[in-house]
């Protein structure tokens, strides 16, 4: 063994040693705590009077119907959406593209509460389409959009992100040379689509739609903020219990919703290495947007694009249009009557109000950093000893999808409240440093999922042929790997950022009067005496997207051009 | 409070190692230009305080579960319910503040624990400008009524204000045991079949925009502020049986290690000085006489419009939860 071998090996080791370190004293010991306080001496027969009384209530067994209903009709709609828009992106012509992709962009930035209060602005009682339908139609309520159809549309325009992130890159590395192989021995056009560059693109797709299901299972705002009366969903009822201080019962649910997400997440790994070595050019030859030459079908494709573009940029530039108007306009007119800067003047000027965005830029950034370092180091570890060891490990990256927010954060608070061992004999209760170790447990699971599959998708001959050239693994590392995933790096850290900075459960639990986060100032200002204050909150949310949009511009630029890698989630 | 090591390292760097006290850690749901103008008023009067803000479900639920190592010193702005569990949980310590002395007897604590400063009615407000005061409802009973169906709004059970007014209904039909009548319950689910549901505070306001709600069920300053935002005249119905009054406490943490300073801080906040100067700045009632006297006579002949409900909130307090989760559960 050489010298620089023997390195290597050590600082794996080390390195191993330290990300095992990492989640003992922040994943696993926390979650070990939270799960006390939800059983204080549980046994499996209290469990199982546990459930019982769980599925004895009505509420309770309506959110598990409504949410089953819901993922299975969210799946269909945003496939159909979500596969349409990709088309119009990258395989048709359409006129306007650059339009399109920015419009498309924005579930990427534009979710949870933010974006189902943007519906709102729009479609709610006092919304500009409200206000246009009723007139059309005096019978309609004002009321119209709420409960299951108003969930499902908006779920329909705001869980299309993963199509855009990935079935487009996966369509970018179709081999055109095929498709134009088809043609010329007379294949028609829909027969390329479904024979030819279906099949290309399927486990990209099977895996984005096992992704969007765990995504449409878990949706919480957007239920919460246009169900209406009548329709709930699992995770409103999750926090619902805990708020009423039943975290046992609470934690049953999740419990129940964290197998089906971890098996959906290993089915998709199965998918996944399926599909390691199949399809894909070793250079390909990118495609050709095709026109569409029938006059009416070109009319129709355009119709539709520029309608999805609609749907997906109104309620969010109603979003902005108000964070320039009054506040008292919000959510009592229809389009606010005057506009001024006076907002985002408050927001640059105050300190008081200032302050909370710095903190959770700098706690968020820290939080990226670390799950980004963490997760970059594991992964293709992990990939590369692929034993129970390395499975493991895995799959404990994923557990606070087990465990309501909430519960982790209070096991952070049981864990650290005393001198503890794993941190040196500190103790974290209080200090600045919690929230950004609690931000970094709850982002990770995303991470390794994403990671995983881009670095799955590099060709192993890269490393193969770096290897036998003497490279050393750090250098393939930096050399090789990194530049090829940096698009998907630069995607998760943008969009973990704009998570984190409106993150509120965990938040709300461990700052301190030194790092008040975002998103507690949000949440006051939402129910604050001042009115000033919910506009201040527009101005937030909108900073906060047009700073994720830039990295995902950047992303999207990053990725351009980049021959050799094969991206499949 | 004790501060970290290294948050103390950074301050002993930004101060160039001179050694200050800690500032006193006070946990508040009072955010905003409240706890903005709080701790300006407090900095002043000469005391160094930090509030710390979050909901006052989170904040409540922080501090039990920070019970082994509590971060604050001192606890104000929970309402009732939430203060009692906290002192049956043993968080605070006994201390009877100066101004203590005159304060009515719902307001003190018999064990000398959590003194309330501030109370405020949970009212029946109605938009006069579509319901006539003749049409309105004469009291938390009547809202059943089919006439009202419709033309209320139940808030998030996770607020404080609609908690305290299911908690004032069920008491209602409670017996001594605490214990609610089927007839109790059946009236709660009327009363939830006939009200338009509200999550969040924009739907709220959106269905009083629209014109559907006309009756506010909200606490006193809150039905004010809504009636001037969404603009319609609105007037208080003093209710037959009373309305529920929820009043906020203050205490000092069992744990804190600055307890002079505490004290110094917890005779000052609730003092009839500044609880008038609270009142004359945010239009609110304090639980004080002496301090009612010197707020405006507005906030004195405001105080006097409706009639308060007695209830017994450490009969409640035990039981809201449960309430509550029949009420999520079942009924809503």
């Amino acid at each position: 063994m050489s010298a620089a071998r023997r390195l290597e090996r050590a600082g794996l080791l080390l390195g191993l040693c330290g990300v095992v370190w990492f989640l003992l004293t922040f994943l696993i010991f926390p979650l070990i705590a939270g799960l006390s306080v939800a059983f204080p001496g549980a046994d499996s027969k209290g469990l199982f009077i546990l459930a019982e009384e769980l599925s004895a209530a009505r509420r309770v067994r309506e959110a598990v119907a409504n949410t089953a209903w819901m993922t299975l009709a969210t799946v269909f709609t945003v496939t159909v959406v979500g596969v349409l828009q990709v088309m119009f992106l990258d395989y048709f012509a359409i006129r306007g593209r650059s339009l399109l992709k920015i419009g498309f962009a924005v579930p990427l930035v534009f979710g949870s509460v933010v974006a189902a209060a943007g519906y709102r602005f729009v479609f709610g009682q006092t919304g500009s389409v409200t206000a246009v339908l009723t007139w059309l139609f005096p019978d309609l309520g004002s009321d119209w959009f709420e409960g299951f159809w108003a969930v499902l549309y908006a779920h329909t325009f705001l869980m299309t992100g993963l199509h855009y992130l990935f079935l487009r890159a996966a369509l970018r590395r179709v081999d055109y040379s095929t498709v134009e192989a088809a043609r010329s021995l007379g294949a028609k056009e829909h027969t390329i689509l479904l024979r030819v560059v279906l099949p290309a693109v399927m486990p990209t797709l099977i895996a984005v739609t096992l992704l969007l299901t765990d995504t449409a299972m878990a949706s919480f705002a957007v239920p919460e903020i246009l169900g209406g009366r009548d329709f709930h969903m699992l995770s409103q009822m999750i926090l619902k219990l805990n708020s009423l201080r039943r975290q046992d019962l609470a934690v049953i649910l999740a419990m129940m919703f964290g197998v089906i997400v971890m098996s959906l997440i290993i089915a998709s790994q199965i998918v996944e290495q399926r599909g390691r070595f199949t399809g894909g050019a070793k250079v390909p030859v990118p495609i050709q947007l095709k026109t569409i030459r029938n006059p009416v079908w070109n009319g129709i494709a355009h119709g539709i694009a520029y309608l999805f573009l609609a749907a997906n940029v109104l309620p969010v530039l109603t979003v902005v249009l108000f964070s320039f108007a009054p506040a008292a306009s919000i959510g009592v007119e229809i389009i606010p009557s005057s506009l001024s800067l006076q907002n985002y003047l408050k927001v640059f000027t105050d300190a008081d109000v200032l302050q909370p965005l710095l903190n959770s830029v700098q706690m968020s950034g820290l939080a990226v950093f670390f799950g980004l370092a963490i997760t970059l180091f594991s992964v293709p570890v992990m990939l590369k000893y692929d034993n129970w060891a390395a499975r493991t490990l895995d799959l404990s990256f994923f557990l606070p999808w087990f465990l309501p927010g909430v519960l982790l954060a209070v096991g952070m608070i049981l864990a650290f409240d005393t001198p503890n061992a794993l941190v040196g004999g500190a103790i974290l209760l209080g200090n600045w440093w919690i929230v950004p170790a609690a931000y970094t447990v709850i982002i990770m699971p995303l991470m390794v999922r994403f990671l995983r599959a881009a670095f799955v998708g590099i060709d192993p001959h890269y490393g193969e042929a770096a290897q036998s050239l003497g490279a050393s693994a750090l250098y393939r590392f930096r050399r090789i790997s990194l530049p090829l995933i940096l698009p998907t790096v630069v995607l998760l850290a943008g969009l973990k950022f704009n998570d984190l900075m409106t993150e509120y459960p965990v938040s709300a639990f461990l700052f301190n009067v030194n790092n008040r986060p975002l998103s507690l100032a949000i949440v006051d200002g939402a129910r604050s005496a001042d009115p000033e204050q919910r506009a201040v909150n527009l101005v937030y949310v909108t900073l906060i997207m047009v700073a994720s949009m830039v990295i995902i511009v950047l992303a999207e630029r990053l990725s351009m051009g980049r021959g050799p890698e094969r991206n499949r989630l | 409070m004790k501060k970290t090591v290294l948050t103390s390292l950074a301050g002993l760097l930004a101060l160039g190692g001179v050694v200050e006290a800690d500032p006193l850690v006070v946990y508040s749901p009072q955010g905003g230009e409240r706890a903005e103008w709080i701790a300006e008023q407090a900095a002043a009067a000469g005391h160094d305080i930090e509030i710390l803000n979050a909901g006052g479900g989170e904040l409540f639920d922080r501090l039990l579960a920070e019970k082994n190592n509590p971060q604050a010193d001192v606890v104000f702005g929970l309402v009732d319910m939430a203060m009692s569990t906290l002192k049956s949980e043993g968080l605070f310590q006994s201390y009877t503040p100066t101004w203590a002395d005159g304060l009515p007897d719902e307001y003190v604590d018999p064990d000398g624990i959590v003194h309330k400063f501030w109370q405020t009615p949970i009212v029946i407000a109605i938009n006069t400008d579509k319901l006539s005061a003749g049409e309105a409802p004469k009291s938390w009973l009547d809202l059943t009524d089919p006439a009202y169906k419709g033309k209320y709004v139940v808030g998030s059970t996770s607020w404080q204000t609609t908690r305290t007014f299911l908690a004032g209904i069920l008491a209602r039909f409670m017996d001594e045991n605490g214990k609610v009548s089927d007839e109790g319950w059946k009236f709660m689910e009327t009363f939830y079949a006939n009200a338009i549901l509200a999550n969040d505070g924009d739907s709220k306001t959106q269905a009083y925009a629209s014109g559907d709600a006309l009756i506010d069920l909200n606490w006193f300053g809150g039905a004010y502020r809504q009636a001037e935002n969404v603009g319609y005249t609105v007037e208080l119905i003093d209710t037959e049986g009373g309305t529920p009054f929820i009043a906020e406490g203050i205490a000092i943490m069992d744990g804190t290690d600055q307890l002079d300073q505490a004290k110094t801080f917890v005779d000052w906040f609730g003092s009839p000085e500044f609880m008038g100067a609270y009142a004359t700045r945010f239009n609110q009632a304090p639980a004080h006489p002496e301090a009612i006297a010197l707020a405006p006579t507005e906030v004195q002949e405001k105080a006097k419009l409706v009639t308060a409900q007695p209830v017994d909130w450490d009969l409640v307090a035990g039981r809201i939860d449960g309430w509550i989760q029949r009420i999520e559960l079942e009924i809503k």
